[in-house]
Parts: structure tokens; C-alpha cells; sequence
């Protein structure tokens, strides 16, 4: 018996659930085999949890509050923009991981402060820099981490 | 535990169903909304009491839930809202449909366990926004307040305090910090919105409707990676789509409707709760959901009865934003630096236009498949669910629309558009880069509309029930068909 159901074309229908319940199964196991593809290379080890192991020392030798500045390989004035121009956006990372870390002390991306952060994972820090903005290294952490305090402040 | 157990209470209070389906929208609806509610009630805590006395409030709810819950035991439940009856037969492969969904469900766990062990801290915006915020009030103690002030604005101290907040309560009852708390609340909401949606289609539709929009949303690999992200967009989604299906479900039902919008007017508070742009979006919702119900049946009169029901909701979460915004949040980003000049010299120039349409478009087709890699570009993958499926789905099924969704379906698709609007006028606007602005911003906000676009498009979609009844119903329908024939034979006669 023919209803006004019926006289809707089923085929279409069908190949409208098939497509649809393909695609969203691909989609959902596509993402999960990319997943478990990429798990053993990197269980538990990501940028932020490597850089708070690093600051953890540090952060044991601040005040609980209070602000500090923060100086790195690049000038200060230059890490935003270079993430804004999808150019390099480690350093920014690094800077923003830092205050994530020393939370709830300020980290101001300045070295005018009396306590300075010093960030330097590809190299010791430049000399003549340090010397222009009066920075003395108060303690050594190891790993590229220092604490600077600014000569005449403290 | 406490705010799901106040959410599932106050969802069963507000919303006594027993219908197919109505058990997981309890639990979805409360989980939400029961998160929310906590993180109004902590900020209003702390700006009062501070923090020594911070969960007081929440544990005098907790006792007014658990009396509540013995006072429906005693008395019994309040009465039903009642629901016109969605398709009560069965769809003769669902069983088939019903493993689909299974397996894409089993998926999802994997990959967002597997996400999350890759990036316990979150995305970008969570350890630079939302976990850190946390940290700062949790953190800081009796000075919680002074971060707002610090000049930090790269951390977006004017972002409303929902997630950082519920992060931040977690913590208060353990007496510590853990990462599994931001992870925890992740994963609450990104179960909620699931369960939302297939529960909301499942007693507003079908069975089979409801893990077809499921299988929608687990399909779509950016709604997974950003559920796993601890970012705010997926809570955001979850609120909006809540009263979104409080509104379709308010309309349906015949019995005791007003404490639905009261549990709406909460969802949609929650939303300018959650993000920045949820203020415009509550607005917009509203403000659309009043001319359309004053249009309709009802008249101004029962449009402005149902607001001031939603506003009974409303306000207590617009008073906590209010109370954020004026006293504590500063400037938001958008408007530091700016002037009637330079927003004039955006508006006129034609390249932007240009710029962000060509962006609506590749984005609105792609967003769904993941996050995308700047250097490369967008790729369109027809093979995920995105748009373009869910477009072809609807073309090939056909539709088949309840009376009485018909408001609702307009209110969300003017909804949807006026915000899509708002957003291209910001982007006109914005004093940053726009090209990194419409790179890293544009598909989380497309994401916000997904899960209530999913809703909808199976709303209007014919089901499965409707063109491939079981063999019951058939025999039933052959059945009634041959009573009539032979009452009209016998009247004849």
C-alpha cells in the first residue's frame, strides 16, 4: 500500500544515513589514529610542564608576591610581534609559561625591575646587554634559568 | 560533586520530565548548569567574605538540595511538563546506528585521553588565560583581587570568571592545586554538551535522531581537540545550546512551563558569564526571542510574561557579571588605543571586507576538521563532518518541521546570523593584526554555533522512523488503514 510516506524516495535517504554515519565515523577514528600515532612520542613531556621543571627553582627563591622583570636571548620589545607575525612564537610561549609558573608574582617583560628573570635556552646571556641595564646574576639555576637583580636597586 | 549535585537538583525541581531521553538531559543540563551556578556563587563569596569563608554558600545549596531532594521523595515529584510526543516507533536498523555511535563515543575517550596526556596544561589560551587566572586567585589568597590590576593585559584580566572560578572551588575543597581539576571540568563539559545534544534530539525527535547528531558532533575532530583544550569556547557552546533546547522544550510542553525559561534565563546568563562575546550573544537571543514570540500566538503580552520569567533566571548571573565588569575587569583589548579615526579608517577600508568574507568562507567549511597549521593553510576535507555534510544530509533526507518548533528554528538561525554579523564587525574593527586575529580566533567562535547548528539541522531533518518504520508499526499502520476501509465498507452497506 502506497502511503504519503512511502512515496518519499527511501534510496535517497539511505544514501544520506550512509554518508553521513561514514563520515562522522571517519572523522572520529581519523582523529584517534593521529592521536595514538603521535603518544609515544610524547607522553606527559610537553613544553609546559618541561618549562615549569625548570622555573620550580626559582620560583622556590621568590617572595610569594610581588613583581620581577624578565630578559631573554631577544630583545623584550620584539617577542610579541614575532608571534603576532607567526614568526616565532617559543619565546613568547616562554615568557607567558614563566608568569603561568610564578603566578601569583608579576612578571613584567621588562628588565626594570629590582628581581629579573633571566630566560636563555640557546645561549648564555649577552654581556653587553646586562651590563646597559645594570643586571648582576644572583643565582645560577642551571639550564639557562638565573636570577638577575639590578645593580643599585637592591 | 556538590555543583552537579546542585545542578541535577535544581534541573529536577525546575524540570520534573519523565520522558525517553529526559534522564540524560538532566544530567547533561545539571552538570553545566550546576558548574555555573557554583562559579557565581564563589565570585560573590569571595568579593563579600574573601576567601577564608569562600564555600559557605555553596554548602548551605548543597543542604538546600539535599532537603529539596528529601521533600520530592516525601511528597512526591511536582507535576509533569508535559511534551507533544516525538516519534515513539522504532527505526529498523537503530540497533546498527546505536553501535556507530558506540564506537565514535569509545573514539572520542581515547582521543581526548590521549590529548590531554600530550597536553596536560591545555591549549595556548588555557595556561595564558584560564588556568592562570585560576592560579592567580587561588594563589594569591586574601589579595585575589590584585591581578585585575596588575597591567597584565596580554592575560586578558577582563575575561569573565566562569572557568577559573570552577577550577578555583575544585582546589578550595582539596586544599591544593592539581592539574586534574582543569582536566576534570574539561571533560565534564565536553560529556554534558554530548549528552545535550543527543538527549534534547533523542525526546524532541527520535531515538535514532539523537545519536545521528551525536555521531555529528563526535565525527567533528575540533569540537574533540578543543573539549581536550580547557578553553572556554566548548562551556560556552554547552550554555548557549542549553537554552537554545530549554526554549524548543518550553514551547513544546503544556503542563508547568514557566520554570523552564527560569532554568533558560540561567543558561543564557551563563553564557556572558563564560566569555566576552556572550554578552552579545545573550542580548541578541533575547532580544530575538521576544519580537518572535510577540509575533506569534502569544502577543506582547505573553512576550513580555515569558521574559520576566527568563530575567527571574537572568539576573542573579547578570548581577555577578555586572558586579565583575564594574569593579573589578578592566578595559577589554578590543577598545585599548582606540579612536573614532582610526575605527573609521577600518571601517572604509574594502580589504578588510574582502579579507574576513574570504575568511567566513574557507573557515565555515573547514573548522570542523581540526586545528588547523598556519604555515600550510586550510585544506577542505569533505570527509568530516562540517557544514557541507550536514548541508547534504538535509538536502538528500528532506525535512519535516513540529508546528510549534517553527519560532525557534528562526530565532536561532537570526540568532546565528546577527552574531555572525557582530563578529565581522569586530574583526573590522579590531586594533590588532587582523590576519592573526581571524587566524586564531575565527574557528573557535565558529565553534561556539556548532553543537546548536547540529541541533537544529536534525530538528528540521526527516528521521529515520519517519521512512523505515519497523515492522510493528507497519502491521499497526496496515491495521489502522484496513479498520478504516472496512468502517467505511460497513457505513456504505
Amino acid at each position: 500500500m502506497k502511503t504519503k510516506k512511502n512515496a518519499y524516495q527511501n534510496p535517497r535517504f539511505v544514501i544520506a544515513l550512509i554518508l553521513l554515519t561514514a563520515a562522522s565515523l571517519y572523522g572520529s577514528l581519523d582523529l584517534l589514529i593521529s592521536k595514538v600515532r603521535l603518544y609515544p612520542d610524547s607522553p606527559w613531556n610537553d613544553s609546559v610542564s618541561i618549562h615549569e621543571k625548570r622555573m620550580e627553582p626559582l620560583k622556590e627563591m621568590l617572595p610569594p608576591a610581588g613583581s620581577v622583570g624578565y630578559v631573554t636571548t631577544v630583545e623584550n620589545e620584539k617577542f610579541f610581534s614575532l608571534e603576532r607575525n607567526f614568526q616565532n612564537v617559543e619565546l613568547l610561549g616562554q615568557f607567558i609559561a614563566t608568569q603561568y609558573t610564578l603566578a601569583p608574582v608579576f612578571v613584567y617583560n621588562t628588565p626594570e625591575y629590582p628581581l629579573v628573570v633571566g630566560n636563555f635556552l640557546s645561549g648564555p646571556p649577552d654581556p653587553i646587554f646586562l651590563r646597559r641595564h645594570r643586571l648582576v646574576p644572583r643565582i645560577d639555576f642551571g639550564d639557562g634559568v638565573i636570577l638577575f637583580e639590578r645593580r643599585g636597586e637592591s | 560533586m556538590s555543583a552537579v549535585f546542585i545542578g541535577v537538583t535544581l534541573v529536577h525541581v525546575f524540570f520534573p520530565l519523565r520522558k525517553r531521553g529526559a534522564f540524560l538531559l538532566k544530567i547533561s543540563l545539571g552538570t553545566g548548569l550546576g558548574l555555573g551556578i557554583t562559579s557565581c556563587v564563589l565570585f560573590f563569596s569571595l568579593f563579600i567574605f574573601g576567601p577564608r569563608f569562600a564555600l559557605v554558600p555553596e554548602i548551605v545549596l548543597v543542604i538546600m538540595a539535599l532537603v529539596a531532594w528529601m521533600f520530592m521523595i516525601k511528597k512526591g515529584v511536582p507535576a509533569e511538563v508535559n511534551l507533544s510526543p516525538a516519534e515513539r516507533e522504532k527505526f529498523k536498523y537503530g540497533h546498527i546506528l546505536a553501535v556507530v555511535f558506540g564506537i565514535s563515543l569509545l573514539s572520542f575517550l581515547v582521543s581526548f585521553a590521549v590529548s590531554v596526556a600530550q597536553e596536560p596544561h591545555g591549549k595556548w589560551d588555557a595556561w595564558l588565560i584560564w588556568n592562570m587566572h585560576a592560579r592567580f586567585i587561588y594563589r594569591a589568597g586574601e589579595h585575589w583581587q590584585n591581578y585585575f590590576h596588575s597591567g597584565l593585559s596580554w592575560t586578558h584580566p577582563d575575561y569573565p570568571l566562569m572557568l577559573p572560578l570552577s577550577i578555583v572551588r575544585s582546589w578550595c575543597y582539596m586544599g591544593a592545586e592539581s592539574l586534574s581539576v582543569p582536566i576534570a571540568i574539561a571533560f565534564l563539559f565536553t560529556c554534558a554538551l554530548i549528552g545535550l545534544v543527543v538527549s534534547s534530539l533523542v525526546m524532541l525527535r527520535s531515538k535514532s535522531q539523537g545519536y545521528l547528531g551525536g555521531l555529528v558532533l563526535l565525527g567533528s575532530p575540533f569540537f574533540i581537540l578543543m573539549g581536550a583544550s580547557q578553553l572556554a569556547d566548548i562551556p560556552l557552546a554547552f550554555f548557549l545550546l542549553a537554552a537554545v533546547v530549554l526554549f524548543f522544550v518550553h514551547d513544546r510542553s503544556s503542563g508547568r512551563r514557566h520554570p523552564i525559561l527560569i532554568m533558560a534565563g540561567v543558561a543564557a546568563g551563563l553564557v556572558a558569564w563564560t566569555k566576552n562575546e556572550g554578552l552579545m550573544i545573550l542580548f541578541v537571543l533575547i532580544l530575538v526571542r521576544f519580537f518572535l514570540v510577540a509575533a506569534g500566538e502569544d502577543g506582547w503580552k505573553g512576550a513580555v510574561k515569558q521574559v520576566l520569567w527568563l530575567m527571574a533566571g537572568l539576573v542573579p548571573v547578570l548581577l555577578v557579571v555586572a558586579v565583575f565588569k564594574m569593579h573589578l575587569a578592566p578595559s577589554t583589548d578590543l577598545f585599548i588605543d582606540q579612536n573614532i579615526q582610526k575605527i573609521w579608517a577600518r571601517l572604509t577600508d574594502l580589504q578588510r571586507y574582502k579579507a574576513i568574507l574570504y575568511a567566513y568562507i574557507q573557515t565555515g567549511l573547514t573548522f570542523t576538521q581540526g586545528i588547523p597549521d598556519i604555515r600550510t593553510g586550510f585544506r577542505l576535507n569533505l570527509g568530516t563532518a562540517g557544514i557541507v555534510l550536514l548541508a547534504v544530509y538535509l538536502f538528500l533526507s528532506g525535512i519535516s518541521v513540529e508546528r510549534k518548533d517553527r519560532g525557534n528554528i528562526l530565532c536561532v538561525l537570526i540568532l546565528t546570523l546577527i552574531t555572525l554579523g557582530s563578529y565581522f564587525v569586530v574583526y573590522l574593527i579590531t586594533p590588532h593584526d587582523l590576519g592573526w586575529h581571524l587566524a586564531t580566533s575565527l574557528n573557535r567562535l565558529l565553534l561556539q554555533l556548532w553543537p546548536t547548528i547540529i541541533f537544529i539541522a536534525f530538528i528540521v531533518a526527516r528521521t529515520p522512523e519517519m521512512v523505515f518504520p519497523s515492522e510493528e508499526h507497519r502491521r499497526r499502520e496496515t491495521g489502522a488503514v484496513l479498520d478504516k476501509a472496512g468502517k467505511r465498507k460497513r457505513k456504505g452497506e
